[in-house]
């Protein structure tokens, strides 16, 4: 390598310059030790300040004179001159570097480069270095460096580290000369070495069974492991065995070559034991490399029920990026005590230790925002492992990803709802959920219900029956809020069993009413009868039957408003009684007739009948009277002695036969009420009965022949009494008398003397 | 005042002024060697810088017979070892320091033409960006600059006494060659200067360490 015979010169014009008046600079160089007063010049025009001179050769070790001139239209300036050793405007290339490792050194690497010849160049250096991935450079004292050296060797390093070295040269006049720039990064591993340091072995715990737990041994490379940890020997001791018999296991460690430069130590599982509870053991680990074994770690894992006292008062606070704890310390200490503080979070553990006097202290790992983390603080009673204190936690909290979401519990109500929703799952929390808010809405009107964070249900009241709400839940943390899913449903029209009660209530109050009405109609049959189906005779059923008045006879005209044909006989009872005695003898073909399958009813009276049954003239049954009085209304038709003789009524006082048509037709309201008005006004009574009586004295007459055997058959010819029943039984006396009343000025005209049949 | 208190008058101004005198003439002499110490000195770093030169114009003899051979093609180990004559002595001739440093300086001054020549005849034989023309220049121009150091080194040692010019007169060039022979010529020239400058290099060692001895010496 030699030096450029080019020289580069570069000045700083001073003074106002312009264009229009250009000016030209001439650089000059001139060594009166070689050149013989020659002096070499270059000249460019301005604004341009540097130029370069060519040699031929660089004129080592020998004086140079450099200066500038400035000429311009106005006139020429020169600058000062610049005389120094030619040397020292030289700047060299940077060295070539190599960097070597020697085994039996761990602590040191080797550096070898090359730079000028020395006959041209002597130079100085500087050497820096750092570990790999470490942005601070470690110099080494220019004293060592400040001669014309070749190689260096870097000592106090760190075993099995990987070291990036840089080195840069100088002309070693002082004052003189310009650095050259830094070498290009020349990494090299220092060589393993023995650890200096014990591993950090650590437990998780785990419930198992009753009265059983379950401990993970783990353990993190010694601080010091000067090598990559290949193995970990570890031996286990009960607390009974009172020698240690316990074997060593060997736990081989699957790792890949690590640059070294990491500085989070990875974590490796050792063993897994089941203890009792009221059991202890004793652990010891070692780790080794290439070289050997570390010192040995010990940890001892007491009974569960005999840990010590734990600590109090611990709190976690984050400040200036970190995660800061404190607590208040045990009372009692024993001389080899220390804490260890340890982080969990969602598949994520770590530790580390803290002397035993610390109280305050940071969280050293690299600690992810928004993630959940679970704090503990063991106090470590000389190896012994203590109670710990836990507390939750968060780096930073943020907005949860992901809200809750809400569903119905059960079908809603008419105007309630239950709802419940799950927490939000802790990996998406991001943050301690302060309060959840409950939305719903309705058309065009939300609500919300703020409740506390330990809630995961909460029944909706006051809501309108076969409406359709929106629901969602909103949780809140420090940071913001994140609303859930929605979730819509719709109250009931009717509430459970509400359609059953009223289909109930109606179908009982149907039922009801349906009983009632059938009672009613039960005890009302007659009058509904009487309405609703009026008995009228049936001619086909009626009988002629003949009789005698008392009194002679005329043939009245018909009246208005009046039955036409209808007259009423009155007849005693006695003279019923005899009568009906009578009849019993003399009737034997109404008899006959009624109890014959014919009903007497004649018509309607037929329709109320359903079985044969004799008529009102059959006294003995005294209890049908009043139902046969009620059921036979005598209809009777005047009918000539002589028969039917035509429609015109004889002025000769006859005997005439009176022929009877019986009917069962029940009277009409006319004629019932005309029936009780003669009964109040007058003390009139009617016997509602069928009794006729017989004419004795014409027994014999000749209206025999006028008896139509066959109208008697189809007739029935019935005196009707018009008493009413309630007062059947307590009719007057003189109802009792042989004179029947005659009734009042109606259609119904009261027979005195009675029937009397022919 | 009587004649002994003269006397003692006298007696002290002769005490004063001796030692005045001596303290004069310490003073003279410690002068002398700083100035003698500076002078040294100075040549010191004059000898040292030619040295210097000196050494890196032996490297570059060595690297330019290199780059020669490697220009000549086939058959260049052999140039080298073919006598020419006309070839400028590598050895330093006379007896004391003046002597041989003006030997140095002859010989430099005499060698000069002889590179020219080399560098005309090399010039018609390799191409114009060979590096073995711009080596030739640079050893050219470093010999020149190492006889100009010579001589001021000289000077500065001997202030009073001329450089000698070389005896025989100018350098007597060989005839023309053919090109086999100016290949020859050119590396017996670079060989018999390389040798020579191994020769200067030890010199000035000598020079320079006999310096340094007169210097340590003086003080």
């Amino acid at each position: 390598k030699i030096i450029s015979s080019n020289i580069k010169c570069q000045w700083e014009a001073v003074g106002h310059q312009t264009e229009a008046v250009p000016t030209n600079y001439t650089l000059k160089l001139s060594s009166t030790s070689f050149f013989s007063d020659k002096i070499f010049t270059a000249s460019i025009l301005g604004p341009v300040n540097n130029t370069t001179i060519d040699l031929n050769f660089f004129p080592n070790h020998m004086e140079l004179e450099i200066w500038v001139v400035a000429q311009n239209e106005l006139g020429k300036e020169e600058s000062e001159h610049l005389i120094k050793p030619a040397n020292c405007f030289v700047k060299t290339k940077p060295p070539s570097v190599a960097v070597i490792s020697e085994a039996v050194f761990p602590t040191c690497l080797v550096m070898n480069w090359t730079s000028i010849n020395k006959i041209y160049l002597e130079t100085i250096y500087e050497i820096r270095f750092c570990p790999l991935g470490s942005q601070k450079w470690f110099y080494v004292p220019l004293a060592d460096t400040s001669s014309y050296i070749q190689s260096f060797r870097l000592q106090n390093l760190q075993p099995d580290t990987v070291y990036v070295t840089q080195v840069r040269c100088k002309y070693n006049k002082k004052h003189c000369g310009y650095w050259s720039d830094w070498s290009s990064n020349v990494t090299e591993r220092t060589p393993e070495d023995l650890p200096k340091s014990k591993p950090d072995v650590w437990i998780i715990t785990s419930e198992e069974g009753i009265n059983k737990r379950q401990i993970e041994f783990i353990c993190k490379d010694p601080e010091f492991s000067n090598g990559r940890i290949r193995r970990f020997n570890i031996t286990i001791e009960k607390q009974k065995d009172s020698i240690r018999n316990g074997t060593w296991e060997i736990i081989p460690v699957n790792r890949s070559l690590t640059d070294g430069s990491s500085s989070k130590k990875q974590i490796t599982p050792l063993i897994t034991i089941l203890l009792d509870d009221e059991e202890s053991v004793t652990v010891y680990v070692t780790a080794i490399n290439s070289v050997g074994a570390s010192p040995q770690a010990k940890l001892i894992i007491s009974p569960k029920t005999r840990g010590k006292c734990p600590l109090e008062k611990m709190e976690v606070q984050s400040h200036n990026g970190q995660l800061f704890l404190s607590w208040k310390p045990p009372n009692r200490t024993v001389s080899d005590f220390e804490y260890v503080v340890e982080w969990v979070s969602d598949g994520e553990r770590n530790w580390q230790r803290e002397d035993g006097k610390t109280t305050y202290t940071a969280i050293k790992g690299d600690l992810e925002k928004f993630v959940h983390y679970r704090i503990s603080v063991y106090p470590i009673y000389g190896k012994l492992v203590g109670k710990p204190v836990h507390v939750h936690a968060y780096f930073e909290q943020g907005v949860p990803s992901q809200g809750p979401s809400v569903n119905l519990s059960g079908d809603p109500g008419c105007y309630t709802a239950k709802l419940e929703w799950d927490e939000i799952p802790l990996i998406k929390r991001r943050g301690f959920i302060t309060n959840y808010t409950i939305y719903y809405r309705s058309g065009t009107e939300t609500r919300g219900i703020t409740v506390p964070s330990n809630t995961t249900s909460y029944t909706l009241t006051s809501l309108s029956r076969n409406t359709k709400y929106d629901i969602w839940i909103k949780a809140s943390t420090i940071r913001g809020s994140v609303n859930g899913s929605n979730h819509s449903f719709t109250t009931l029209k009717y509430a459970p069993g509400e359609i059953e009660g009223i289909v109930v209530g109606v179908s009982l109050g149907f039922l009801f009413v349906v009983l009632m009405t059938m009672l009613l109609c039960f005890c009302k049959k007659d009058v509904i009868k009487d309405n609703f189906w009026p008995q009228i005779p049936n001619p086909g059923d009626s009988t002629i039957g003949n009789w005698s008045p008392d009194y002679p006879l005329k043939a009245e005209a018909p009246r208005e408003n009046c039955l036409s044909g209808i007259s009423v006989l009155n007849v005693d009872v006695c003279d019923a009684k005899c009568v009906f005695e009578e009849d019993k003898a003399s009737l034997p073909l109404k008899k006959d007739k009624y109890l014959s399958e014919e009903h007497s009813s004649g018509i309607g009276g037929s329709s109320c009948m359903s079985s044969p049954r004799q008529s009102v003239s059959d006294s003995d049954e005294g209890g049908d009277m009043a139902d046969t009085t009620a059921s036979t209304i005598q209809y009777s038709s005047v009918v000539a002695s002589s028969g039917y003789k035509g429609q015109n009524p004889s002025s000769l006082p006859q005997q005439s036969i009176f022929s009877r048509s019986e009917s069962t037709q029940p009277l009409l309201d006319c004629e019932e009420n005309h029936d009780t008005m003669v009964q109040e006004g007058s003390r009139q009574c009617f016997l509602r009965q069928p009794c006729f009586t017989h004419n004795a004295g014409n027994e014999n007459a000749t209206d025999s022949n006028d008896f139509n055997p066959l109208e008697m058959e189809q007739q029935e010819v019935l005196d009707f009494c018009s008493l009413e029943e309630d007062t059947e039984h307590t009719a007057p006396a003189d109802c009792q008398s042989d004179d029947w009343i005659p009734a009042p000025v109606s259609s119904y005209m009261p027979q005195l003397g009675g029937y009397r049949p022919q | 005042m009587n004649g002994h208190v003269k006397n003692m008058h006298f007696q002290q101004f002769m005490e004063t002024a001796a030692t005045l005198l001596s303290l004069l003439l310490l003073m003279t002499v410690d002068s002398t060697k700083t100035v003698a110490a500076s002078t040294n000195q100075q040549c010191g770093n004059l000898l040292q810088q030619t040295l210097k030169i000196t050494r890196i114009v032996h490297k570059e003899s060595g690297d330019l017979i290199k780059t020669y051979k490697a220009a000549q093609g086939e058959m260049s180990e052999l140039f080298c070892k073919v006598s020419v004559n006309d070839i400028p002595d590598p050895n330093i001739s006379g007896l004391d320091p003046p002597a041989r440093i003006a030997s140095i300086y002859t010989h430099l001054q005499a060698f000069l033409p002889h590179f020219k020549r080399v560098y005309k005849q090399q010039t018609d034989l390799q191409s114009p960006g060979s590096p073995l023309l711009k080596e030739l220049t640079r050893v050219w121009d470093r010999t020149e600059s190492l006889a100009s150091f010579i001589n001021t080194f000289y000077q500065s040692l001997f202030p009073n006494l001329p450089i000698p010019e070389p005896a025989g007169g100018p350098t007597t060039l060989p005839p023309a060659q053919n090109v086999f022979q100016q290949k020859v010529y050119g590396c017996v020239v670079l060989k018999t200067y390389k040798d020579f400058m191994s020769n200067v290099s030890k010199e000035l060692r000598n020079i320079k360490s006999k310096v340094r001895r007169g210097i340590h010496s003086g003080s």
